[in-house]
């Protein structure tokens, strides 16, 4: 089957090696100019827990000069989905379409066999491009992540090994699409709203609550960011512990500037504290794992189901 | 020994209709089976079914006595070709060739290099002609020297000489392999040379079924002045009927010699047979009299 499979599907796996090479050359282009500015601008002194004065201007430029670059590399997000659309989702779809199933499925290899060995192959070569892409992004980050950690969603989707898991998943999913819709457009289609949604979903309100979060109380007139911290929400309250809605901050504002008080220390008067709930920074490496092995285990399911469904189909 | 395929009260149900109903149907091993009946009689269904790609919705199907769905290692014997011989068309002919050998266990290069003739290697399948690849896809099926060997409409769009030519090549392979056939199409000439059996579909249902000799043998037509038909010595059933203004002329089963001098005998032909036997009863009944007629008889 590695000879059928690597006849088939030759065409994506050359496409997929010269997205990787433009992937590399772009980083390398890019990593050069920016580890330059990174030791220029002093910004290995600047790290937690330094205090040294005007860091925060030092961090500020250097954030305000690549932010564009690190946002395009957010954009790789849509890597895996790539995967399910271009691999996973005319693995069937093509077949059923031109009717060349009729051929393929009528040999002495079983079709279950030839469905497992055939998604098995290309899995593995999706988890090698995928694995590939993450470490790229996650040396090219690495930068960005000593001054801004990496357990915020634009860090946490593109490095370490949810990439992979993205990427089988959405492939397993382009699979079954291709075999219920036997459409390879159409497959494509449900693969991308598959995918999207379920990334979705598990950002908003599966990731957050992997490990209970955690609380912490400051002052009202600071922001409480620390760096690395995943936010999940601030909330201003007062000093019996109910929330403070915008426009009472807005009102409060508004009195203290009335009666000619510093906003700041009026707040501070008043006993109103910020609550910050976070998912701190030292977390990565275990909701990587979280995450990553509940899309493996979500890839795993719809496979189970494609194979189950293969036999009977077409009826 | 085992029929090479056996249906019992086997049926098919697509979305909207019945594409197979009720076949009950018996295929000794070396028979050589003519599938024959329209459009959307079953044909395709039913050899899909034996292939192991549909699944029967009721009865059931036996191939080389396996069912091909629940033990697809018999799919190993069998060799089907498709309609329209749906290969990759991104494939060189060797490619295809490569493919086929690599999902099989057993493998016959030379029977392949017969039947490819002087189809080139590194020809691409997408640039074949439709009885190149018709050819093609009778290599491959061929290669596996298949125990059944199941053909669907394989003379579609090819030309008589085409026809010809496909066929001596087809049965030159099953010469070589003695493997059992089912040809389906709606070609009858062709399947008149090659079949000793035929199974006439219609309506997702079996019609007719026989060897090719007998059916002839046993089948006549009548052809006489107009009158009204009594018994006639020799005829065991009438299968169709048809009046000009003076002249009937009838086809019959017939169980004895007909010896009536007012009736010419005359043998038929396959084609001729066949269609007789695929129009609706209705078109069989003499065009109705006028509908003043009766009323004259009462008034």
């Amino acid at each position: 089957m590695a000879w059928v499979t690597w006849q088939q599907h030759r065409a994506q796996l050359v496409v997929g090696l010269g997205l990787l090479v433009a992937l590399a050359l772009a980083a390398f282009g890019t990593h050069l100019t920016i580890s330059e500015a990174y030791q220029r601008d002093g910004l290995p002194d600047c790290l937690p827990p330094s205090t040294r004065p005007g860091c925060d201007l030092i961090v500020a430029h250097f954030q305000g000069e690549f932010g564009s670059w690190a946002s395009a590399v957010r954009g790789l997000a849509v890597l895996p989905a790539l995967a399910g659309l271009f691999v996973g989702a005319p693995l069937l779809a093509r077949e059923l379409e031109h009717g060349t199933y009729r051929f393929a499925w009528t040999q002495a290899i079983t079709r279950r066999r030839w469905l497992i060995s055939k998604t098995a192959l290309l899995a593995s070569a999706t988890v090698v491009a995928a694995g590939l892409v993450s470490a790229l992004v996650m040396w090219w980050r690495e930068p960005f992540d000593t001054l801004q950690g990496r357990m915020a969603p634009s860090a946490f989707d593109v490095e370490g090994l949810v990439v992979p898991a993205y990427a089988v998943f959405a492939l397993t999913v382009g699979v079954l699409a291709g075999l219920l819709l036997r459409r390879t457009v159409a497959a494509m289609t449900a693969t991308l709203i598959v995918f999207a949604t379920t990334r979705l979903i598990v950002l908003t309100f599966l990731r957050p609550t992997f490990m209970a979060p955690r609380h912490r109380t400051v002052l009202a007139t600071e922001t409480g960011l620390r760096v690395g911290d995943w936010v999940l929400s601030n909330t201003l309250v007062d000093a019996g512990g109910r929330q403070i809605s915008a426009a009472r901050e807005d009102l409060a504002i508004l009195h203290a500037q009335q009666a000619n008080i510093d906003p700041h220390t009026y707040l501070v008067m008043l006993g109103w504290k910020r609550i910050i709930s976070y998912q701190p920074a030292g977390r990565f490496w275990t909701f990587q794992i979280f995450e990553a092995g509940l899309f493996v285990a979500l890839s795993t399911a719809v496979m189970v189901l494609t194979v189950w469904l293969v036999r009977r189909t077409p009826t | 020994m085992t029929p090479a395929l056996d249906a019992r009260a086997l049926g098919k149900r697509f979305r909207r209709a019945w594409g197979l109903r009720d076949c009950t149907l018996t295929i000794p091993q070396g028979a050589i089976v003519g599938l024959a009946g329209p459009n959307a009689a079953g044909k395709s269904t039913l050899l899909a079914l034996a292939a192991g790609l549909l699944a029967p919705t009721e009865g059931s199907i036996a191939v080389l006595g396996c069912d091909p769905l629940r033990e697809p290692s018999v799919l190993a014997d069998v060799g089907f070709v498709p309609q329209g011989a749906p290969l990759y068309r991104s494939f060189t002919v060797g490619q295809a060739i490569e493919f086929a050998r690599r999902t099989n266990p057993r493998w016959d290069a030379m029977i392949v290099a017969s039947v490819l003739g002087r189809l080139g290697a590194r020809t691409k399948v997408g640039a074949l002609s439709a009885a190149e690849r018709t050819q093609l896809a009778l290599a491959l099926v061929l290669g596996k020297r298949p125990r059944l060997l199941l053909l669907d409409e394989p003379f579609g769009g090819l030309d008589p000489f085409a026809r010809r030519e496909f066929l001596q090549l087809l049965m030159d392979g099953v010469a070589e392999t003695s493997a059992t056939v089912v040809i389906a199409s709606h070609v009858m000439a062709e399947i008149e040379r090659v079949c000793d059996d035929i199974v006439l579909l219609a309506g997702g249902s079996v019609r007719l079924e026989g060897r090719v000799e007998s059916l002839l043998e046993s089948h006549r037509i009548l052809m006489g002045p107009r009158r009204p038909i009594g018994t006639i010595r020799g005829v065991r059933e009438i299968v169709r009927e048809r009046h000009s203004d003076r002249q009937l002329t009838l086809l019959v089963l017939s169980d004895g010699p007909i010896v009536d001098p007012s009736w010419t005998v005359e043998r038929v032909g396959l084609e001729e047979l066949l269609l007789a036997y695929l129009a609706p009863p209705e078109r069989l009944q003499p065009p109705k009299p006028p509908e003043r007629l009766p009323l004259q008889w009462h008034g």
